[in-house]
């Protein structure tokens, strides 16, 4: 994945996400897509911002570096994918990590609230796994090859 | 006068009989009552030209030696002195007048004089009184009287002072006040009576117990009196007046003597003596004071004027106190009006609140029952008629009258049916609320017999069955009971307009109501959708993950255990992954069809020739595929709809068309008939005769009859799922809902295994 010109990064992936099975499964197709960041799995809004803020459990943790990239769910338990959403982007330095609402819901209001507040790109998961794969695969190609990530210049 | 019947013709009290009363001319009976006496005198000179037969008795000379001869053979010298100068000075026209009190022989006379035809008539009757001692004794009771009477009473509770104030003063056994009603029928509305006398409170009469002519007569003299019922009546002498040539109109003579019939009818009450004062209202006779006894007895002139003094005052205050207890009434019914409005408008079930609490609709217009119909149900409160009774007099009044307020005091006769409640309802007022509906407000009052209060008892067999049974008051009484017979009280202006004034409020509040109801409707709509809104999103999330779910996993273990499970393993896991997709499309069909019936369409002026090319455009793979050819007879015309839609529906017809195809040439036709166009003798074309009809026809493998209603019912299918291409079975019914919304009907006709033809209107009116 890496060619000499890139400068190695310290790439990782904050999947947002509730649902046991949707993660194994994404386990599963990052495993087949051979992706080879940390991929960091919290189940609700709560833990999301204590994990991105090192409080609450995250606090007795060695700090790690902010993810390149958040994979979020939008029905979450407690605080909603959707005030998450919020919520990064009203802070000043979560702000610049990119959002992809990764969800089941594609109600218009959904996808609108969505990019209003913030969000980098919206997918939605379907009822395919070979489409999935396909889908995150060219998301990952996007977000690791073809953009550049602030995540590039931290050594 | 004039035409007064001659002589020979008249009935006298030799051969009046009950069958001719009301004829009998009861004005000129040529006798007068024996307690005094009656001279007819000629003026200027004074002269007795006629004389009663009874003079012996109180003068002490027979007629003969007073017929013809000048008054002055029994007045003295300075008694016609003054009698002359009296006869100057007063107007006795008609108008009978206390000139002096007399004494002649021995006996003391009261001397009343008045003129009448030319004639003048002097008429002396025992004095009693000595004058100077009780003037002031009457002046205190009539006194008295007004001071008792206070200015909140009813019409009745007056009535009832004064009966023990006239009988106070009189010493009557028996004093009533006798009102008539409007037909002349009387009811005795109060009554003051001595011990062991019997009450006849409460008792109706027939307006024929008292002649015309004798009500006639009661507005002429105000006050009648009978001293004894036995008298022998003393005749005039001559019968003919000499001056007019006609018998003396005693219409203002108070010795009078009544006809045979009235003491007939005394005599059988047990009555020795009576005497009546006229209650008379705006030159109308209100009812009488009529004071008995039980033996006989002289009221004296003096005392006599008391009582006509009251009988007149009391008249005045009449007309005051019946307005003053109709404007009662009145304000009585604005203030529940008011009071049952304010109720109906809190309250959410109305008909509950008009009869169930205080006040209700009986207390705004007085009844026996009232019922509130609405469509068949009724509720009732009083004395009703039964239910089926009610719902049969709905109808009637719904089919039969057109006003929408009715109201009858006799409704049998015009409504014979009625006669079966007449007891509970021989009088209806009635108002139709909303016709269509039977909502009607009724209100019963019974026959009045019913709610009349029997003084004596109405069970008493009776003890006279001779020719006089008749005249006795409680065979009146049956005979009042005879003329009002399925009759109610009548229903008052007030109470009318009452009645109406409630059904305006009651139809406003119900329009407000509706329009409430309406506005609480399309906000429960309004919620309800964005609810279903948000179901159908919840549904789509929470639905499809565990679908997503073992999708996933089957793949997943296809991918990973391909080693570990057998062929037939991976089939079914296979099968189930495919069968969670054939789901998510179904899922997915039910949330459409749930949004096409709920979000707004764009409608706009289309080309809908442009539709469809586009359509063609998108479905040409497979148009082409199929090697289907596609038949435009012209181009489509231009219409008002929303644009995406129609494409769906096109898309969706064509769709069908191009899938349920088995011909080795196929084709499909897309056109339409203009409005009036379509000469088609089918009924259901002939319907839309002046709409735009759509088609899209093919040669397809048609659609059995019995299944031209179902295809359109949501998920239903007539063939196997993998016959024809699949599909979710949701196609038709989006399609049809689509064209509902347009306001457009959509329908199929078929020739099976021939082809297809799918109609469709839009904005369409069904000739009717």
């Amino acid at each position: 994945m890496y060619t000499d010109e890139v400068i190695p990064t310290h790439h990782s992936i904050l999947l947002i996400e509730d649902s046991e099975e949707d993660y194994q499964t994404i386990l599963w197709v990052f495993k087949k897509l051979a992706v080879s960041y940390p991929v960091y799995r919290v189940v609700d809004g709560e833990e999301a911002l204590d994990f991105l803020n090192h409080n609450g459990k995250y606090s007795s943790q060695p700090r790690l570096p902010p993810p390149s990239i958040i994979l979020l769910d939008l029905n979450l338990p407690g605080t909603d994918g959707r005030d998450i959403l919020y919520s990064l982007k009203q802070d000043e330095k979560l702000k610049l990590i990119p959002v992809i609402v990764l969800t089941t819901t594609n109600s218009p209001k959904d996808v609108e609230t969505c990019y209003r507040n913030g969000a980098n790109s919206y997918i939605l998961k379907p009822v395919n796994l070979e489409r999935f794969l396909q889908m995150l695969k060219i998301l990952l190609e996007y977000w690791f090859e073809t953009t550049i990530l602030l995540g590039d210049f931290v050594i | 006068m004039d035409n007064e019947p001659s002589l020979e013709s008249l009935i006298t009290s030799d051969n009046v009989d009950l069958t001719n009363c009301d004829r009998e001319p009861i004005h000129i009976p040529g006798n007068i009552q024996p307690h005094g006496v009656l001279l007819v005198l000629k003026e200027p000179e004074l002269t007795i030209i006629q004389i009663s037969s009874n003079s012996y008795q109180h003068l002490g000379l027979h007629p003969t030696e007073l017929l013809n001869k000048p008054i002055s053979v029994i007045l003295k010298k300075n008694q016609l002195n003054y009698l002359q100068a009296s006869l100057k000075r007063e107007n006795y026209e008609n108008n009978p007048l206390y000139i002096f009190t007399l004494k002649v022989q021995g006996q003391v006379f009261d001397s009343l004089v008045h003129r009448i035809h030319g004639v003048l008539v002097l008429e002396l009757e025992p004095s009693k009184f000595v004058k100077a001692g009780n003037s002031p004794d009457l002046y205190n009771h009539v006194k008295s009287m007004f001071s008792s009477l206070s200015s909140n009473m009813t019409v009745r509770e007056f009535c009832q002072v004064v009966t023990e104030h006239v009988q106070n003063l009189t010493g009557f056994d028996r004093v009533v006040v006798y009102k008539f009603d409007d037909e002349g029928r009387g009811e005795v509305l109060a009554e003051s009576i001595g011990e062991g006398i019997s009450s006849f409170l409460g008792l109706h009469y027939p307006a024929s117990d008292i002649p015309k002519q004798a009500r006639a007569l009661y507005m002429l003299n105000w006050l009648r009196l009978i001293c004894n019922v036995d008298y022998t009546p003393a005749p005039l002498t001559p019968i003919l007046n000499p001056v007019t040539a006609k018998p003396l109109d005693m219409s203002y003579s108070v010795l009078r003597s009544v006809s045979p019939i009235h003491i007939e009818y005394l005599k059988n009450m047990g009555v020795k003596a009576s005497m009546s004062i006229s209650l008379i209202q705006n030159n109308h006779l209100w009812g009488l004071i009529a004071c008995h006894h039980e033996s006989p007895k002289f009221v004296p002139y003096e005392l006599r004027t008391a009582c006509e003094l009251m009988g007149q005052i009391i008249s005045l205050q009449l007309s005051t106190r019946e307005e003053n207890e109709d404007f009662e009434y009145r304000l009585q019914i604005k203030e529940v009006h008011a009071r049952l409005i304010e109720q109906l408008s809190m309250q959410e079930n109305y008909i509950d609140r008009l009869l169930n609490y205080n006040p209700n609709l009986s207390n705004l217009i007085n009844a026996g029952g009232v019922a509130v119909c609405l469509d068949g149900s009724i509720s009732k409160l009083g004395e009703t008629p039964d239910n089926a009774q009610i719902a049969k007099l709905v109808n009637w009044l719904s089919d039969s009258v057109t006003d929408d307020i009715f109201s009858s005091n006799c409704l049998s006769k015009e409504y014979s049916e009625a006669q079966k409640f007449k007891d509970i309802s021989s009088g209806l007022l009635s108002v139709a609320i909303v016709r269509s509906q039977k909502h009607f407000i009724l209100w019963f009052r019974p026959e009045i017999i019913q709610t009349v209060n029997w003084g004596g008892n109405p069970n008493k067999p009776m003890e006279i069955s001779d020719d006089g049974e008749r005249l006795l008051p409680r065979k009146s009484f049956e005979l009042w009971k005879e003329t009002v017979q399925l009759t109610s009280q009548p229903w008052l202006d007030c109470e009318i307009n009452a009645a109406r004034e409630l059904k305006d409020a009651i139809v406003n509040i119900i329009l407000l109501r509706q329009a409430n109801e309406l506005a609480r409707l399309n906000r429960d709509l309004e919620q309800s959708n964005i609810e279903l809104d948000a179901f159908s999103y919840i549904a789509s999330h929470d639905l499809k993950e565990p679908l997503r779910g073992m999708h996933n996993y089957s793949n997943i273990l296809l991918a990973d255990y391909a080693n570990q499970i057998d062929q037939d393993g991976k089939d079914k896991l296979k099968t189930l992954a495919r069968l969670t997709q054939r789901m998510e499309g179904l899922l997915d069909s039910l949330l459409y069809f749930s949004r096409v019936g709920r979000i707004d369409f764009s409608v706009s002026v289309i080309n809908l020739d442009e539709v469809v090319h586009q359509t063609l455009d998108i479905l040409s793979a497979r148009l082409e595929q199929d090697k289907v050819e596609v038949r435009l007879p012209r181009p489509l015309p231009i219409i008002k709809c929303d644009k995406v839609r129609l494409g769906e529906v096109y898309n969706n017809l064509i769709s069908n068309a191009i899938k349920y195809n088995n011909k080795l040439k196929k084709w499909i036709e897309i056109g339409y008939f203009a409005p009036g166009e379509q000469t088609n003798s089918n009924q259901k074309l002939a319907d839309y005769d002046n709409s735009y009809i759509f088609y899209v026809k093919d040669n397809g493998i048609g659609i059995r009859a019995k299944h031209l209603e179902s295809i359109f019912q949501i998920f239903k299918r007539l063939h196997a799922r993998d016959q024809f291409g699949g599909g979710t079975g949701a196609g038709l019914t989006i399609t049809k809902k689509i064209i509902e919304r347009h306001g457009g009907e959509i329908w199929a006709e078929s020739e099976f295994g021939e082809g297809s033809t799918f109609y469709f209107t839009l904005h369409s009116r069904k000739l009717k």
